[in-house]
């Protein structure tokens, strides 16, 4: 009675400690199941958890999203057994590389757009109630939903409270670093920042692997702990030859029709935002290489042919699973990733301690979000990253999401678009929503105008069609 | 006509004729628009530094086409002025990092028009040794883009001399802003905003001279009945028309926390040595802005005293719609000034849009109420 009283949710239980009873339900899937096992588990959950798992488990993914699922309850409960076992909790953004955090004996990251996402994924009522909660504080409505909802919750004091918040959106994004310094004022705990200088010379690189290093110090003081080089090396290892993986699935973007299934984006920056630089994160990626390896050689496609090939400039939207990956996957429309996939992972030279250091800080520099928007010019590092991408994956459309908080690529859509169709012949759709949020535009309007892109302009300038086989 | 007619007659216009008179006798522009922005170093090279306005102007449609919906107005408007050909008269512009609104204004700006002479000023987010050193040598960056393009040698001296110019001007400031908050004010709100915006379009040594001869019309004088005395803090804005409409409703802005306000100026003087050291640390050290990291307590501190040395009766926070920095802000700005016993009223509004006006005015006048003015 008493250890059922512990896991016992209060009436008004905040994400983190809802998502920590979600995830466990992943622990009772059999590796292997079937569509009518799948459907008997699918009656009895909540409709939003209902939705995300008929993504998740679709039966040509299914083996391998058990797998991830799995992942993310392995990252979330380790979070909780931290405090037992000693262990600091750090929140971090996405754009800050958890293997930073791995490479500490005593810390645990938590990211709070993976928490987000994955609430807004599972929880009835999504993220609305702790978006709500934050609104009711006073925070403005133009707020990035990725963050506030994890915010929303924390604010509340009813769920697991971290120990400590690194920022390091400072130069890439103003509304989260306002929002990490409110946090942690309001809840009391330390805040440690990494400062992205808006400066691509030589100079700014330099000064960025200082301001890097006296976070590691800083790190290093909180926790009261040298980092090893020992332990480094084996986070180090693991995180390289997931970045290894990383270029495998890139690869396979490649092939047409794409035989990597498109809610595979989303696996991929998921586990690079909380458990790169783990075993674990490793044998996830092999998993989604493997599965697409299989697909091409069977020359497997959801669709009867691929009829678009798309780049998602930005964000994707995270409300409805199944209506956006698997509905365009199932319209012919790949998505090849988006601009939280462009994270351009590299091998570090694990010498010494310095080379790990400065690898590191090499990594936390070309973050996603960092490295675009916390260039000398936004607009003309993300428009370079973005051409890069359509080139190496040979996509015929761009699309940005909209997502309404996102002042700095707003303010740098126009140029995108403009400059994208004269250098490389490619349209952009934009679209306005709240990629956490879906009462901001609903899915079907979404689709809706995916479908009349697709149909209306990509599809008529098209010189090839891919068809399976 | 008096030096404050004389300000007021041009105090909404972009092309002044101060500044077409400057042009017309062969003189240098450069645009700037964050008062993280040592205007010393432009002022030192014999260029006038202009920071950019918008005076709530109402069209964005260029603007629109560029931006978004999603950012700020402010910036939007800005940038209007800047394709509609109003702002052509710049000679270069200095692009800072001031929030991501501002960065956006900057790249489309650049990105139509194409200014042979736009240098970016990176100034970093917190105060640390290792950030006032790399600013120092931003500064310096600034200084050899300046020197190299315009042709001119700015030299120790004449930076020094630029240095005393502004402090004399932040001593009058100071003075103003006295016979704004004194128990009988002397000057309102919406004069104030008129005096510092018209004086971020001339040279130093002019507005100096300007600000002398207002001190001494002012001296004596006396503002209208009023029913409550408030502080206006918020993001940044030049819309005097706003403050004139809260001080017809009854209010006195007794004083602000503004960037076009105090932040402008306050804390700037002191210090002494390198010349370039002496700006970093001014500038950096001083800017009281939200965009600024873990220096809440600063800036509340600077709020504070700011609110008890005018004696004010309730606080306004104004910001714009979309402004990150100072929405976040407000939250806390409103929980600490409520704690301190200081009324508050958020406005959050469209930058420039006439359609606030009502709805405004609503407001003001039920918080005017509310505190008992």
């Amino acid at each position: 009675m008493t250890a059922m009283a512990a896991h016992e949710l209060k009436e008004y239980e905040g994400l983190i400690n809802r998502l920590s009873q979600v995830v466990k339900l992943s622990d009772a899937f059999p590796d292997q199941m079937s569509d009518e096992g799948l459907e008997g588990i699918l009656h009895f959950l909540p409709s939003n958890l209902a939705g995300s798992m008929r993504a998740f488990l679709a039966p040509r993914i299914r083996d391998v999203s058990i797998e991830i699922l799995k992942t993310y309850g392995a990252w979330l409960d380790s979070a909780f057994r931290a405090g037992e076992e000693g262990k600091k909790v750090f929140l971090i953004p996405f754009n800050f590389p958890p293997e930073v955090i791995h490479c500490f004996e005593g810390a645990w990251p938590v990211t709070s757009e993976v928490l987000s996402t994955l609430g807004v994924a599972s929880l009835e009522g999504q993220g609305e109630r702790y978006w709500d909660y934050a609104m009711g504080l006073g925070l403005p409505d133009s707020a990035c939903s990725a963050n506030m909802i994890e915010v929303g919750s924390a604010l509340t004091a009813v769920d697991f409270k971290p120990d400590v918040i690194i920022s390091d959106c400072l130069g890439s994004c103003d509304i989260n670093s306002k929002t990490h310094e409110f946090l942690a004022r309001y809840m009391d705990i330390p805040l440690l920042f990494l400062e992205k200088t808006v400066d691509n010379s030589e100079r700014g690189i330099n000064q960025y692997y200082l301001y890097f290093k006296t976070l590691v110090e800083e790190v290093e003081e909180f926790l009261g702990e040298k980092l090893d080089e020992e332990r480094m090396r084996e986070v180090i290892g693991n995180a390289n030859r997931a970045s290894e993986l990383y270029w495998e699935l890139w690869d396979l973007h490649k092939y047409s029709p794409c035989p990597v299934p498109n809610i595979f984006s989303l696996f991929l920056y998921g586990i690079r935002y909380t458990m790169w630089g783990t075993e674990d994160a490793v044998k996830a990626i092999e998993a989604m290489v493997d599965k697409c390896s299989e697909r091409l050689k069977k020359g497997e496609y959801p669709a009867e042919m691929e009829v678009a090939r798309a780049i998602w400039s930005y964000t994707s939207y995270y409300f409805d699973m199944a209506g956006f990956f698997n509905w365009m996957e199932e319209h012919g429309i790949t998505h090849l990733g988006d601009g939280l996939d462009l994270f351009f992972p590299q091998v570090i030279d694990t010498t010494s301690r310095e080379t790990m250091i400065r690898g590191l800080a090499e990594i936390a520099r070309n973050m996603p979000m960092t490295r675009q928007m916390g260039a000398s010019s936004m607009s003309v590092q993300w428009l370079d990253d973005i051409i890069w991408a359509t080139r190496e994956l040979d996509a015929d459309c761009v699309i940005y999401c909209g997502h309404h908080s996102c002042k700095q690529t707003w303010s740098g859509a126009s140029v995108m678009r403009s400059e994208l169709m004269k250098r490389t012949k490619i349209p952009t759709l934009i679209l306005q929503g709240d990629s956490w949020i879906g009462r901001m535009t609903p899915m079907s309007a979404l689709q809706e105008t995916i479908e009349e892109f697709v149909n209306n302009v990509v599809k008529q300038r098209r010189t090839t069609v891919r068809a399976v086989g | 006509m008096n030096a404050l007619q004389c300000l007021q007659s041009q105090s909404t216009d972009i092309f002044t004729e101060y500044v077409r008179d400057w042009k017309e006798k062969g003189g240098k522009v450069l645009g700037y628009a964050c008062v993280a922005t040592p205007v010393e170093v432009i002022e030192a090279a014999g260029i006038l530094p202009y920071r950019i306005k918008a005076f709530g102007h109402p069209d964005t449609e260029l603007g629109d086409a560029y931006l978004a919906r999603f950012n700020c107005r402010f910036c939007r408007a800005c940038l209007q002025l800047g394709l509609d050909g109003t702002y052509d008269f710049l000679d270069g512009i200095i692009e800072t990092n001031g929030c991501d609104h501002l960065r956006g204004m900057f790249e489309n700006w650049q990105h139509v028009k194409g200014y042979e002479f736009f240098h970016y000023l990176k100034v970093p987010h917190f105060v640390r040794e290792d950030s006032l050193d790399y600013f120092e040598e931003e500064l310096s960056l600034m200084r050899q883009a300046i020197s190299k393009y315009f042709g001119v040698d700015i030299t120790d001296e004449a930076l020094l001399k630029a240095i005393k110019t502004y402090d004399e001007i932040q001593g009058k400031l100071k003075k103003l802003y006295a016979l704004r908050e004194q128990a009988r004010p002397a000057v309102t709100g919406a004069e104030v905003m008129q005096i510092i915006c018209t004086g971020s379009s001339l040279r130093g040594e002019d507005f100096g001279a300007l600000l002398t001869g207002i001190l001494e019309e002012k001296a004596n004088a006396s503002v209208p009945p009023y029913r409550a005395r408030l502080m206006l803090l918020g993001s940044a804005t030049d819309e005097i028309d706003l403050v004139r409409e809260m001080e017809a409703q009854g209010a006195l802005i007794a004083t602000d926390a503004l960037c076009f306000g105090s932040r402008s100026f306050w804390a700037r003087a002191g210090g002494k040595g390198d010349p370039v050291r002496l700006l970093a640390e001014r500038y950096l050290s001083h800017l009281f802005c939200p965009r600024m990291f873990t220096e809440y307590q600063e800036r509340w501190d600077y709020i504070l005293e700011t609110a008890r040395r005018a004696n004010v009766d309730g606080a306004v926070i104004v910001y714009n719609k979309f402004c990150d920095l100072h929405g976040v802000e407000a939250v806390s700005q409103r929980m600490d000034l409520e704690k301190n016993g200081i009324p508050v009223l958020v406005l959050e509004k469209d930058y420039g849009s006439q359609a606030d006006t009502g709805r405004i005015k609503t407001r003001v006048q039920a918080f005017l109420e509310r505190i008992g003015g």
